[in-house]
């Protein structure tokens, strides 16, 4: 406080008092009409531009759910007696190894949400296109890779594989080594060949030296398992006590690495069963999509010519209002980086139709007191003011029902509720601010005096 | 002015018998058809080149395959590629107890690619859903609703305390239970799965409704006090009619956009959104009717019942 140097009066040049130069009364509605455009400009340049720096994209470009683009959600269950066992910390453990596992695939794209109160571990992972990935198969090789096991074999034991030809020992119950004995895996170089290098932890290097000890006089086979799916059955050619060991073959690079991910992200504490499977093709995505967005053109349409007929001035204003209305919900979407999707467009087109409610209700009301002969001016006023509470106890009643909907929702049910509820809020907001902005300022003006731009029997009003 | 609140009982009676068909028509079918997603089940789609299989020998090629019975149905869709032609589908169902595992889909899809006219190149649409999930999807959404229905029943009983408003919110809930029956009675009689996108109907339908039911509570919360010297009647119904251009106007736009998603998606065969648009057409219909010839007649009733008890009362 000491040290805050003390302002002289004198030298404050604030208080050289200049009146600021009062606003024509006029001047303010016009000010406010134009904030109003330019709100309405602005939500619908930018879902036409995109605006990277917001991250909003293009409307040709914001995200589409699964059920439109294509692709798979499925649901992961602990496969357990007792899924209670499960604990939240196993379930972050399994989610960070399968994540690893897909992206190890070479999918990026996808969406992994563990829900702990369920135990359990929501997937999607979308179409990408061109055929390279299918993600149905993905989902299953997450299945697949399941118990990592290092078993010791009968040689005389084994079919032989019909595609690769390859000698495929039969599964014993002599389980020597288990995926979570070990501690990384990495496919390497040696002499020029791709190797696999392993790493065991404390526990997994005592199991495997006292299986190599005892297998390594007969040279014997160790043969890794994925379940009862048969990997790879290198022979034990040493007794190996120090922990870390390599597995030499005549693989290829990317066998090499398939393999190694298989033993470094082998180790879940259970396998995980995908029990709800959702696969929607790109294809009648894509038609749903054309569908649903020509509907909502022509509902868009249709709702504008009905607001024009019905209310003339007011209803080109609310026109107006529900572009800027579609736009900001677009916008929004793609802000909070959502997805559309298919009950998401129909959540708009629901919008497109009680959006105007809103309106409905305002402009009831002013024709209401156009007829009892008050003022324009003031019967847009009262208009609003009376149509305020009415406006907001609707709109919070369908708020709860959309908020309930978003809780409980799936993925795409949850798309929908967030377009209701964005809807609701910014049909409120254009209803009470842009709307009001807009309509104020056209009707001061003389060519809109007369009564009939507001729907009411011609007559001058006063 | 018309008089709305008149006829009532009538209108107590229309309601009543549509309710009951469809309480018949449950009886008849032993209960609700739930979709797979509320029940437990498997649906594949796969896109082929003609519909020229027979869905007998694929059934049977199926079951032989992996031992559960399957459904086989020829299906089409809306091409958005060749606007001419549609897309044919081969679509396989499964019913709950056989809900296939991952494993199992996968050799069903492999072998339909194999052995038959499979599109090259496709992805097969797949939903499969354990049982076990599906009654807790049901019991979720049904919650959602109970959940949705109380808040409601809060925020209106405390917003119109001048209508005495715990009375009026539970009016408005019987409207709202009104259109869920109404709907779920349409449900049945043209037994259509009932699953998640239905229970969104539902819950939007109640938003809506309610919402419908408190534009008139407001008029009579606005009236009560500018017309306190004439009778319940009048007062309640003026209300009614001078909300009656919004009503309309807006029960006509909403309609004018759900119909034409209804009628997009049925000319181009796009199920789900069909599904969708359906129930809202019928719920958004309902909603108005209720507000005006359910909620606000019910609660008037009421209120009178009240008021002359409290007479009585007085006398005694």
């Amino acid at each position: 406080m000491a040290n805050k140097p003390r302002r002289n009066p004198k030298m404050d040049y604030s208080s050289v008092s200049k009146k600021e130069p009062k606003l024509k009364p006029g001047a303010k509605l016009w000010i406010r009409f134009s904030v109003a455009v330019l709100l309405v400009a602005f939500f619908v340049v930018m879902i036409l531009t995109g605006a990277p720096g917001l991250g909003v994209a293009k409307v040709s470009e914001v995200k589409t759910g699964i059920d439109i683009r294509g692709g798979v959600s499925a649901t992961l269950y602990p496969d357990v007696d007792d899924i209670n066992e499960v604990t939240d910390d196993q379930l972050r453990i399994i989610k960070g190894i399968l994540e690893q596992r897909i992206e190890a695939q070479g999918t990026f794209d996808y969406n992994m949400s563990p829900d702990y109160e369920n135990k359990r571990l929501l997937l999607e992972i979308p179409y990408s296109g061109g055929g390279s990935t299918n993600p149905q198969k993905v989902i299953d090789d997450l299945g697949e890779m399941a118990l990592l096991t290092f078993r010791e074999v009968d040689p005389e034991q084994y079919v032989i594989n019909e595609v690769t030809g390859a000698f495929e020992y039969l599964p014993t119950d002599m389980i020597a080594v288990e995926g979570y004995d070990i501690e990384s895996a990495e496919a390497v170089y040696i002499e020029n060949k791709p190797t696999i290098a392993l790493t065991f932890t404390e526990e997994g290097a005592q199991k495997f030296s006292d299986v190599t000890k005892r297998l390594y006089p007969t040279k014997s086979p160790l043969a890794i398992y994925l379940d009862d799916q048969f990997i790879s059955a290198p022979n034990v050619e040493g007794w190996i006590n120090s922990g870390e060991a390599i597995i030499r073959g005549s693989f290829t690079v990317d066998e090499a690495i398939d393999i190694a991910n298989k033993l470094q992200y082998g180790a879940l504490p259970f396998a995980m069963a995908a029990k709800e499977i959702n696969s929607i093709t790109p294809t009648l995505g894509e038609s749903a999509l054309s569908v649903t967005l020509n509907a909502a053109i022509v509902a868009l349409i249709l709702v504008i010519l009905f607001m024009l007929f019905r209310y003339r001035l007011p209803g080109v204003v609310a026109s107006l209002g529900l572009i800027g209305l579609v736009a900001s919900i677009i916008f929004w979407i793609s802000a909070f980086n959502a997805s559309i999707t298919l009950p998401g467009i129909a959540g708009i087109i629901l919008t497109i139709g009680m959006g105007v409610d809103a309106n409905v209700i305002i402009y009831e009301r002013i024709k209401e007191e156009i007829r009892r002969g008050i003022g324009l001016q003031e019967a847009i006023d009262i208009g609003f003011k009376r149509a305020f509470s009415t406006i907001l106890d609707a709109n919070v009643t369908t708020l709860i029902t959309g908020g309930a909907l978003y809780i409980v929702g799936s993925g795409p049910i949850k798309g929908f509720a967030l377009t209701l509820i964005i809807g609701i809020i910014m049909s409120f907001f254009t209803a009470l601010v842009v709307v009001k902005w807009l309509l104020k300022a056209l009707a001061s003006l003389k060519v809109f005096k007369s009564k009939w731009f507001y729907g009411v029997k011609k007559e001058v009003a006063k | 002015m018309i008089d709305m609140i008149g006829k009532r009982k009538y209108m107590f009676i229309l309601s009543a018998a549509l309710i009951l068909i469809g309480v018949l028509f449950l009886l008849i079918n032993g209960g609700f058809n739930w979709d797979i997603q509320f029940e437990g089940g498997t649906i594949i789609k796969i896109e082929m080149y003609d519909d020229s299989y027979e869905a007998v020998t694929v059934e049977s090629d199926i079951e032989n395959l992996i031992g559960k019975n399957v459904t086989v149905q020829k299906e089409k869709t809306f091409n958005p590629d060749d606007q001419s032609n549609s897309i044919a589908l081969l679509s396989l169902k499964v019913a709950k107890d056989n809900t296939l595992t991952s494993e199992e889909i996968n050799a069903v899809v492999d072998f339909l690619t194999l052995e038959y006219n499979v599109k090259a190149g496709t992805q097969p649409q797949i939903k499969s859903v354990e049982p076990f999930i599906g009654v807790e999807l049901r019991n979720k959404a049904l919650m959602a609703a109970g959940w949705a229905m109380l808040l409601i029943v809060i925020y209106v009983g405390i917003r119109f305390r001048v209508m005495s408003g715990v009375s009026a919110a539970l009016f408005g809930i019987v409207a709202l239970v009104h259109d869920a029956l109404i709907m779920l009675s349409v449900y049945t009689v043209f037994n259509i799965p009932v699953n998640e996108v239905f229970v969104a109907a539902i819950l939007t339908i109640i938003g809506y409704s309610m919402n419908d039911t408190i534009v008139i509570y407001d008029r009579i919360r606005e009236n009560s006090a500018l017309m306190h010297k004439a009778d319940l009647e009048t007062m309640v119904n003026t209300s009614v009619v001078q909300s009656l251009p919004r009503t309309i106007n807006t029960l006509v736009t909403t309609l004018l956009t759900i119909t034409t998603l209804f009628v997009f998606a049925t000319i181009f065969n796009v199920e789900s959104i069909r599904q969708f648009a359906f129930p809202l057409i019928i719920g958004l219909t309902s909603g108005s009717y209720s507000s005006i010839f359910i909620a606000t007649p019910l609660w008037m009733v009421w209120r009178k019942y009240r008021i002359k008890k409290k007479i009585l009362d007085a006398k005694v």
